[in-house]
């Protein structure tokens, strides 16, 4: 190497070494500013970033921002002081865990007891022979209102369970975009059969006022065992358990009613809390009914012999009437209700309706 | 091509087809059927009956309304509520301007949408209750009377499901069995939507001839 050359090669090498020895340099003294840009930031100094002024740090403000603390507007709207509404998430939050949880566990244990109820015990059947006279039971009108209602509850019981569980059940079987469109549809179908559903309830509960009052020996019939007694405690047209089937329905139905229409009409209620327990209410009360309305079904259909003969064709046995009603069923014989043959049952319940 | 495209397109123009010839095929078959001469002295018009009787019935009169009353007022609501919804409805306007004439046509509002969906809801259900839980009706009932029922609930279950118009597979569902209904409608009895006038035609005529009101 000439000396003209060490020289290039030493000049090189030293740029090489300035620009390695800057960058170090460089890095370390942002390294060693770095306390002290924080300590001028330290919220006890009085000042915080965001442009938050005064001495309330970043985490304290929006904190409470999100724990719904209220602002100062000078609109005339003062729910718009309020950045976050808390109860929004505190709505979420029951929505996400407890209601489906619970009403999960609810409906569970209700399809479990009938189930083992169903494998221990199975049907209650008639003790006696069917004689072949029967007692006119329910008219033509009450079984259409009843079947009426039945349809549209079923209907919205399962677009329901769809919105309430489907994100639990449906999503990780079916995805995301499935479960999107299916309760999306549950939706629309659950708004347009809903208003359907109240009018048909009504109407329901005002057909079967009459015989669903509590009254003596109702609850004699309870203490005698129910129908899990082996000689059938003797009740009136309805006994306790239907009773109170029905003012479920009474109380539970019309919390269902009413929030639901706050629902499709959120505008009534001008409040977002409002809705929140509308969903609650509604969720809540529709659980209760379709937990009590599974064992609803599986004894008027299955767990009961006889006892669909009163709902599809409108008349019973009289066996079937003595041991189940038994004081309906003398009422309806002294009063010569009781007819030979179901053909007269029949036109016995058409003459009903008509008058 | 998607599966909304298919169902609005090649299936849906099959199904009107069949729709169209099978029931043009039916009608020309009834009529072809022709009746017996019928020799009694004629007392006033046959032609006069026929026509007098197209309107008349659509009322019960004589002993009728009162036992009919349920049958009747939910056969109005369904058939009603029905029409209203299918020639009125925003979705289907727009749909039959797209696929079968462009002619300016009146559409109902949102709200009347949905209210005449829900009279139209509540007569079918109403109709089929009664099918199920009137001893007669169970009698004289059979598959088709309940697949026809059933057709028809889904195809609207489904429009309402697809109110939205926000998913396609809800549209696609929609009109799915909407082409499944055009189908099955000429070999069901689904075509008393169109034979309703012929049968009572031929008993106006057949009463109108003796001088009877029909």
């Amino acid at each position: 190497m000439t000396s003209r050359g060490l020289t290039r090669f030493l000049q090189k090498l030293g740029c090489a070494g300035v620009i390695v020895l800057g960058v170090w340099f460089g890095m370390t003294g942002i390294a060693l500013n770095a306390p002290a840009f924080a300590q001028t930031q330290d919220p006890a100094a009085g000042s915080v970033p965001g442009d938050t002024k005064g001495s309330t740090s970043d985490s304290d403000f929006w904190r409470s921002i999100s724990q719904g603390e209220r602002g100062k507007v000078s609109i005339p709207d003062q729910k718009a002081a309020v950045m976050i509404n808390r109860s929004g998430e505190d709505w979420r939050l029951v929505r996400m865990g407890p209601l489906p949880l619970w009403g999960g566990v609810l409906i569970g244990i209700s399809l479990v007891g009938i189930l083992g109820f169903a494998l221990l015990h199975g049907k209650f059947k008639m003790h006696g022979q069917r004689t072949g006279r029967v007692i006119p039971r329910f008219s033509q009108a009450e079984r259409w209102v009843h079947w009426f209602v039945a349809s549209l509850f079923i209907l919205l019981g399962l677009t329901g369970l769809v919105i309430l569980f489907g994100r639990f059940l449906l999503k990780p079987v079916l995805g995301a975009d499935a479960l999107g469109a299916i309760a999306n549809a549950g939706l629309q179908a659950h708004n347009l059969l809903g208003p359907i559903f109240i009018v048909a309830m009504t109407i329901m509960l005002v057909m079967y006022f009459k015989d669903n009052f509590y009254q003596k020996g109702d609850f004699t019939w309870a203490f005698k065992g129910a129908f899990f007694s082996k000689n059938h405690p003797p009740s009136w047209k309805y006994n306790l358990g239907e009773k109170s089937w029905y003012w479920l329905i009474a109380f539970a139905g019309t919390a269902i009613a009413v929030s639901g229409v706050f629902l499709i009409f959120p505008t009534v209620l001008d409040d977002v809390r409002g809705m929140q327990l509308s969903h609650i209410v509604h969720a809540i009360c529709a659980i209760v009914l379709i937990a009590a309305s599974l064992g609803h079904i599986y004894l008027g259909v299955w767990g009961v012999e006889g006892a669909v003969d009163g709902m599809t064709l409108g008349y019973v046995d009289e066996t079937w009437g003595l041991e189940h009603h038994r004081w309906w069923a003398e009422e309806e014989i002294k009063k010569n209700h009781a007819v030979k043959s179901a053909s007269e049952a029949v036109l016995a319940a058409k003459k009903e309706t008509s008058t | 091509m998607s599966f909304l495209e298919f169902v609005e397109g090649p299936l849906w123009y099959v199904a009107a087809a069949v729709f169209l010839i099978g029931a043009l095929w039916k009608v020309v078959g009834i009529l072809r059927l022709g009746r017996k001469a019928d020799l009694s002295i004629p007392r006033a018009s046959a032609t006069a009956g026929a026509v007098r009787s197209q309107f008349l019935h659509f009322v019960p009169h004589g002993g009728f309304p009162f036992r009919t009353i349920y049958h009747l007022t939910a056969g109005y609501m369904f058939h009603i509520g029905l029409f209203l919804v299918l020639l009125f409805g925003a979705p289907h306007v727009i749909f039959a301007q797209n696929n079968i004439y462009a002619l300016p046509w009146v559409t109902m509002p949102y709200w009347g949408f949905v209210v005449a969906a829900q009279v139209a809801f509540a007569g079918l259900i109403l109709l089929w209750v009664r099918r199920i839980s009137d001893p007669v009706m169970i009698k004289i009932s059979d598959k088709d009377d309940h697949i026809g029922s059933w057709l028809t609930f889904l195809v609207m279950l489904s429009g309402c499901m697809a109110l939205q118009e926000s998913v396609v597979a809800l549209r696609a569902t929609h009109m799915l069995l909407v082409d499944m209904w055009l189908i099955y409608f000429p070999f069901s009895r689904l075509m008393h939507a169109v034979t309703f006038m012929f049968s009572r035609g031929y008993t106006g005529a057949f009463f109108g001839r003796r001088g009877i009101v029909p």
